[in-house]
């Protein structure tokens, strides 16, 4: 089998859908390979750009004065990287970084809007929402089902948390008793929290009942009052002002569904930041498909690029392997965004660590090689310190055009871009910046990639 | 005692612990599952935990981390892993690949051997069939009522009949699997007719066997081996260069076996063989002139075994094939994940679930508005032809290859 593409995906992640989108809409054929499905299919759903810094507890209340402290603290780091280029001048590099993530939150809101994973927040300031432990974390963009609205500013609010009999994942009792503690402590709204049990029950059963059944139930026509009598009784009871539930409100309809039920209970409802693989997090990937898809993009799920061939400094052909049939595909310019150790473009064994197409070189967070890093020599208790794990931070060192470079500090070939969890610098768990790395390096990386086929043609 | 003597011995002491040590072929199989993470991603889009629920199928991530690990006791897991359809969306999904499907194969070969008691009863009878007969379904005692039905079926569809030609040293074996062979023969004699327009030199068996898929599905992994055996000398003898089948089980079986026991042919599934060998242009220059007046507005199902098992491409060479015939509208189905729910043999001994299974798939092709149905399976073809004739619908379903052959033959 043979294809050919101007731009070749490998990764179908935030990072390479972002990619894969850009390219598309430039006009250039683009194919995106997917072996199977990464992170941000899993994630909560939320839109991280940056949190915190490593060792830091107090969260940053905006990307912008995170993004200026990365900067100057990590030069290296992939938002560090954004703010460079020949036509950048030293003390612009800051106001460039900013300017650059902002563009590209601004161009992901405006993409996801009217899809089943619309966002809401800005870029101007980071807002905290709910977790179904009823913890609070920093982050930019929530789906709009997972808005927390006006809560932590009204006196006078009052938090309903409502469980459902039978799905084991929330708890509401020890998520209000976390969440209350929290707030007193912070002398802060809402004063008041409460919590009930209601029950859905998809197969007839209140037991053993997993997210995606209630989210498909949900999805039905009708089942969504069933719901709302049961919160209602549950909100007058306590003058709940907010209903938060877990996230299953649905995987097609879920914001319609959101907003029958605050309206049969006068409530606002919203949907807490759930555990991976978390709906939101399904949304969201079936979500950025579509709009590649749309966008003029090809999707080819279950296939692996397991070998290349270069022509002088380019890359300029693929083989790819789907279960029982393997293809060459012809290409301009490659995007490599497989991620790191979970979407498996970064794995660690015995021998070292080492990144799995290419083989390309990796390093540590540090910049120095992490050829020889054993992940299991590392798993010690001085390992998990407030600076993160080290080797979430390995992975690909990329120069200003978000190229993989060598040893020798150039790149690895003229035509191959790195964007998302593959590339090295940056801890996105302790920072909280996994999905706004994603989203700006892919950005990136696929800009220069247009830049460059232009050019050659 | 000897080494080869020490082997026996340990073998029996295996026996009698109902243990059944894994043929070094299936060792990556195996292996894969110490990949799982147990992240759950693959639940979110099992069609069977859609169809009904975690609760009585307890989903893809449980086969790998609870039910592949109970050995020897596999039979306790007996109530779960006859409801997978073995269609793969777990493994595609999946971040690393854990191989589910097969992992379900090993296990129900297991249960087969030892505990035979657990095995539905629904796979008897068929075990019994492919052991008599080499064939998944009883074959006509009545050879001319068998061409009888042929025949009716060639006339209501409007193809002509192209004699069977078996003989050595041809280019290609067309292999029309089970399904085709003895119940849906418009799909084999369709297949023969668009060979035939094409001027192929093909052969079929002399005697056709089953390609072992059926067996494998049940367990019944002795019987399995033999087929694929059976079948290989029967195609060695042959001396064909490549084998083409229109049935999308076959294709990701006959791949599976070429590499597992060195065929050294390629098997390919008519749509490939027509894109990659044949050619658009051809098909282009085929297609010019013949029967095209009416318009039709189409859907197609994508059958598990080709876009899961074997390769997506081959669903993008079926619409590049169809955007070919002028007339012809196809309006893509929003059924994600989906399976008609006729995979893994699940409708042999649990009707209601493969039902439940091919249900979202009913509800998607309504959607679509679209009057025909077409699908290059014969077995998913009559696993969604019956379900939409119980609902009452007017959608009618065509196997692929019948659709073409109508398309290409002369007025």
């Amino acid at each position: 089998m043979k294809l050919k593409s101007d731009i070749l995906v490998i990764g179908g992640g935030m990072a390479g859908l972002v990619a894969g989108i850009i390219a598309a809409e430039s006009g250039a054929t683009t194919l995106l390979l997917r072996k199977g499905q990464s992170a941000t299919a899993y994630s909560s759903g939320a839109i991280d750009i940056i949190g915190y810094l490593p060792e830091a507890t107090e969260p940053f209340s905006a990307p912008s004065e995170g993004l200026a402290a990365i900067a100057g603290l990590y030069p290296l780091h992939p938002y560090g990287v954004v703010g460079y280029g020949d036509n950048v001048a030293p003390e612009e590099v800051v106001d460039t970084i900013i300017e650059r993530v902002r563009d590209s939150v601004v161009w992901l809101k405006d993409r996801l809007e009217g899809t089943i994973a619309s966002v809401v927040g800005d870029f101007q300031s980071n807002f905290s929402p709910i977790s179904i432990l009823g913890t609070t974390k920093p982050t930019c963009l929530v789906q709009t089902t997972m808005n927390p609205g006006d809560i932590h500013e009204r006196e006078d609010s009052v938090l309903l948390f409502a469980g459902i009999t039978g799905y084991p994942d929330f708890n509401p009792s020890s998520a209000s008793k976390t969440y209350l503690e929290d707030r007193i402590a912070m002398g802060q709204p809402p004063h008041k929290v409460g919590f009930c049990m209601t029950k859905i029950m998809p197969f007839g059963k209140s037991f053993n009942i997993s997210s995606i059944e209630i989210a498909r139930h949900l999805d039905h026509k009708g089942s969504i009052e069933t719901l709302a009598e049961q919160i209602d009784v549950q909100v007058k009871r306590i003058g709940a002002t907010h209903v938060a539930i877990p996230p299953v409100l649905g995987i097609r309809h879920a914001l319609k569904s959101k907003l029958e039920l605050e309206k049969a209970i006068g409530a606002e409802v919203f949907e807490l930041l759930g555990f991976p693989p978390s709906i939101p997090g399904l949304r969201l990937q079936l979500a950025l498909e579509e709009v590649y898809t749309k966008a003029g993009g090809k999707l080819l799920a279950g296939h692996e690029a397991i070998s290349s061939s270069r022509k002088g400094k380019t890359i300029n052909s693929i083989l790819a392997r789907s279960p029982r049939r393997e293809i060459s595909i012809d290409t301009k310019a490659i995007i490599l965004a497989t991620g790191k150790y979970i979407g498996g473009g970064i794995a660690g064994n015995e021998n070292g660590i080492r990144e799995t197409v290419f083989d390309i070189m990796t390093v540590t967070g540090e910049y120095h090689s992490a050829k020889d890093i054993v992940p299991s020599r590392v798993t010690h208790r001085l390992e998990i310190s407030p600076m993160g794990q080290q080797i979430q931070t390995c992975g690909l060192s990329i120069d200003p055009q978000f190229r993989p470079i060598r040893e020798d500090g150039l790149e690895w070939a003229e035509n191959v871009f790195a964007a998302g969890a593959v590339l090295a610098g940056y801890n996105y768990s302790v920072e909280k910046s996994g999905l706004g790395v994603a989203l700006t390096s892919g950005y990136g990386a696929a800009m220069n990639a247009v830049d460059r086929i232009k050019g050659v043609a | 005692m000897n080494e080869d003597e020490a082997y026996e011995y340990v073998k029996s002491t295996l026996k009698k612990e109902m243990i059944t040590p894994y043929h070094s072929d299936e060792l990556t199989i195996v292996s894969s599952v110490s990949r799982c993470i147990n992240c759950g991603l693959c639940i979110n889009h099992c069609p069977v935990v859609a169809a009904i629920g975690v609760d009585r199928f307890s989903g893809p991530r449980s086969i790998a981390v609870e039910l592949s690990r109970s050995p020897p006791e596999y039979w306790s897991t007996a109530d779960k892993i006859y409801l997978c359809t073995g269609c793969g969306t777990c493994k595609e999904v999946c971040p690393k690949n854990v191989d589910i499907p097969e992992i379900v194969n090993l296990i129900r070969a297991r249960i087969f051997e030892h505990r035979p008691d657990l095995v539905p009863k629904g796979f008897m009878l068929v075990n019994e069939i492919i052991t008599e007969h080499g064939l998944a379904f009883e074959p006509w005692a009545d050879k001319e009522e068998k061409e009888e039905s042929r025949d009716m079926r060639l006339e209501h569809l409007g193809l002509p009949f192209i004699p069977d030609i078996v003989k050595e040293k041809a280019d290609v074996l067309f292999y029309p699997g089970c399904q085709a062979e003895e119940r849906a023969q418009e799909v084999r004699e369709a297949a023969k007719v668009i060979l035939d327009l094409f001027g192929v030199d093909f052969t079929l068996l002399n005697e056709f066997s089953c390609c072992s898929l059926p067996s494998r599905l049940m367990g019944n992994e002795i019987k399995a081996r033999e087929l694929a055996k059976r079948l290989k000398n029967k195609i060695k003898k042959l001396g064909v260069s490549k084998v083409v089948t229109t049935c999308a089980g076959c294709t990701s079986n006959l791949a599976d076996l070429a590499e597992r026991d060195d065929w050294g042919i390629p098997t390919y599934h008519l749509l490939e063989f027509l894109a990659e060998e044949i050619g658009y242009a051809r098909l282009t220059q085929a297609l010019k002139g013949k029967r095209l007046s009416e318009s039709v507005h189409i859907s197609v199902h994508d059958p598990c075994h080709l876009i899961r098992h074997t390769s997506r491409r081959i669903m993008d060479y079926a619409m590049d094939i169809l955007a070919l015939i002028p007339g012809v509208k196809v309006t893509a189905s929003e059924a994600h994940d989906s399976c008609c729910g006729g995979g893994g043999m699940v409708s042999y001994h649990s009707k209601d679930v493969a039902d439940a299974v091919v249900k979202e798939n009913l509800i998607a092709l309504e959607e679509t508005g679209a009057e025909r149905l077409v699908t290059p399976c014969p077995l998913c073809t009559a696993q969604i032809e019956s379900n939409l004739f119980k609902s009452g619908s007017s959608i009618e379903v065509d196997d692929l290859t019948v659709f073409l052959a109508q398309k290409l033959i002369k007025e």
